[in-house]
């Protein structure tokens, strides 16, 4: 039934024309919603139970795949190694950036703040791709330019992309100097939302600099801190496009992480049912920290 | 929250200590470190572009020289002559970016407007349900997705990738915040003026809304031009990929033998972000700011 037919039809009542509309208005994101969301989410848990060939077929299996992961050792791996990122980058990453911010929100003159917001924001918009791409020349060990200036201070020559732990670093720091910049924007609206008079109060009581960070600033701050930490530990635990161009996994197993693992089971020895399984994993554990998230943001909303 | 986030944009009613005081030793403290964080932000990318000029034979020139000293723009063309098909690569990105941002723009306000404006049986609980769809990462949907595509026959079809990319929870619930801000006379005084909701939509909401379809726009632009996962998975021949593929496979392919070249299709690469970032930065930071806050 067209719009038009609607409209000439005199049972219509006004009321059910505009829920005609809404309906028609939501239905492609309805459509594109139930086909690449709520279906492969529901088919994603029922492949999760299968044993899967594409040549031969899937047959059910029960909870084998997820039996199975508990004497994975790759598995294990990947999860020290994404969990590892996680701590570091998150925790660098909102480091570097609340300090960032806190420095920006001194007295600066507008146009100095807004130059350096922009310098420290412009790498989160770069596809991690062509970063992965630049530092993988920068951090070379014979030719690269991090080393030759460590070099100059005496620093030995790292292997950064050979040995595993130093792999981990580099990937970790690549990360802060990329992402740090969206935590600085966020801490710098935060800070800027909190009312003077607070200062001023404490000021008069006779608190110094350091009291007014830690006893104002800090707690002022607390949802934006969390909330900052909260969606840079999802982020962290997706890692992917980085670590594919950088180090591929490697040396070794040191720098797989399980997004890559998933990557690597489900489309190069499509096993896509264990993929699942795995999928499933991370699926649940970001599942509950966004809900560790609304649970404490309503919280701090009663405490305020 | 729109307020904090309009605060950050510069004008900084609140910031600590604007009057005239006299500089202090913790002032020149923190302009040091500001400014050696900002050469560290750049030194890469400088690096980058510095090297993007160099003859080939002196790309791994030490002590590395951070400005330009000799200016080989044929390193510019190397790529478009290499066996990596850069033009197609370049027209592919182009494609799928338009396609899903267009695509994105329309499904978005269509459905923004709904949920801010319509009554229907149902709405809020539909449209919970579509925010709730923000927590599922796409590691979890990817594998039954592929399995639809290639059922479908779109493995190695730009179409894989921008049919998923038409929809945004996150952008319908940007588009829904902006429409619930409109006043309602606005609307009432189409309706007396005889408008129906079609009209309303098209002739009063949508005109008004550009601030939130350029966000909207800008951050998918964005998000899909640097895409590398999807890509990865569905397109696999090189007259199909997309740049952030080409350029990850010219790497490898010319191994680190000349890096003048890959740093010339970066820099490429680069340019339509910067030119977003220059023309657009007010939108970017504030949408980015208030989905940040909002959560």
């Amino acid at each position: 039934m067209s719009i038009k037919q609607a409209g000439r039809l005199p049972e219509i009542s006004p009321k059910q024309r505009e829920a005609f509309v809404g309906y028609l208005f939501i239905l492609p994101t309805y459509i594109g919603f139930i086909i690449f969301i709520l279906y492969p989410l529901i088919e994603s848990m029922r492949i999760s139970f299968q044993e899967f060939s594409l040549l031969r077929g899937s047959t059910y299996v029960g909870f084998d795949n997820y039996v199975q992961m508990f004497a994975d050792p790759r598995l294990r791996i990947s999860y020290v190694n994404t969990v590892t990122f996680t701590l570091f980058a998150v925790f660098f990453n909102a480091g570097v950036g609340l300090i960032l911010a806190v420095m920006l929100n001194r007295r600066l003159p507008v146009l100095m703040r807004n130059l350096y917001r922009s310098i420290f924001f412009f790498p989160v918009l770069i596809a991690h791709t062509y970063i992965a791409v630049i530092w993988r020349f920068l951090y070379a060990q014979d030719t690269g330019v991090i080393n030759y200036y460590l070099g100059v201070f005496g620093v030995d020559a790292i292997p950064w992309l050979s040995n595993a732990h130093w792999a981990m670093a580099a990937i970790i720091i690549l990360d802060v100097w990329k992402n740090t910049g969206f935590a600085m924007l966020v801490f710098l609206a935060g800070l800027q939302s909190i009312p003077n008079e607070y200062y001023e109060a404490a000021q008069l009581d006779g608190a110094n600099e350091r009291q007014l960070f830690f006893r104002v600033t800090i707690p002022l701050l607390s949802p934006t801190i969390f909330f900052i930490l909260v969606i840079f530990m999802i982020g962290a635990l997706q890692v992917f496009d980085t670590i594919i161009v950088l180090t591929a996994g490697g040396p070794g197993d040191a720098t797989r992480s399980v997004v890559l693992y998933i990557y690597e089971i489900a489309f190069r020895t499509f096993n896509m049912g264990y993929a699942a399984a795995v999928s499933m994993t991370l699926f649940a554990i970001i599942l509950a920290l966004t809900a560790l998230q609304f649970w404490i943001s309503r919280r701090w909303v009663h405490y305020e | 929250m729109a307020q904090t986030a309009s605060t950050a944009m510069g004008q900084s009613k609140n910031t600590r200590g604007s009057g005239r005081k006299p500089i202090k030793f913790s002032d020149i403290i923190s302009y040091t470190i500001l400014t050696i964080a900002a050469i560290l932000v750049m030194m890469p990318l400088a690096w980058m572009f510095s090297t993007s000029l160099r003859p080939t034979t002196e790309s791994f020139q030490l002590p590395p020289a951070w400005l330009p000293t000799e200016f080989r723009w044929e390193n510019y063309v190397a790529p478009f002559e290499s066996s990596v098909p850069f033009v197609d690569l370049f027209i592919n990105s182009v494609r799928i970016t338009v396609a899903v941002t267009v695509g994105q723009l329309v499904t978005c306000s269509l459905a923004g407007y709904a949920f801010a404006r319509l009554r229907f049986p149902g709405r809020d609980l539909l449209f919970l349900l579509l925010l709730a769809s923000l927590m599922v990462p796409g590691q979890v949907t990817i594998i039954p997705i592929f399995l639809l595509m290639r059922d479908l026959g779109l493995i190695d079809n730009p179409l894989a990738i921008i049919l998923p990319g038409l929809i945004s929870a996150f952008g319908v619930f940007l588009m829904r915040q902006f429409f619930k801000q409109m006043p309602q006379e606005l609307f009432d005084a189409a309706r007396v003026d005889g408008a129906g909701h079609i009209r309303s939509f098209l002739q009063i909401a949508l005109p008004l809304a550009g601030p939130a379809m350029a966000t909207l726009g800008i951050i998918t632009f964005n998000a899909t031009w640097n895409a590398y996962f999807l890509p990865l998975i569905f397109l696999n021949s090189w007259h199909k990929m997309t740049l952030p593929q080409g350029i990850a496979l010219l790497t490898g392919y010319m191994g680190s033998g000349n890096p003048s070249v890959v740093m010339a299709a970066v820099t490429m690469a680069i340019i339509p972000v910067l030119l977003v970032f220059i023309g657009a930065q007010r939108w970017i930071i504030e949408a980015l700011t208030r989905s940040g806050l909002k959560g």
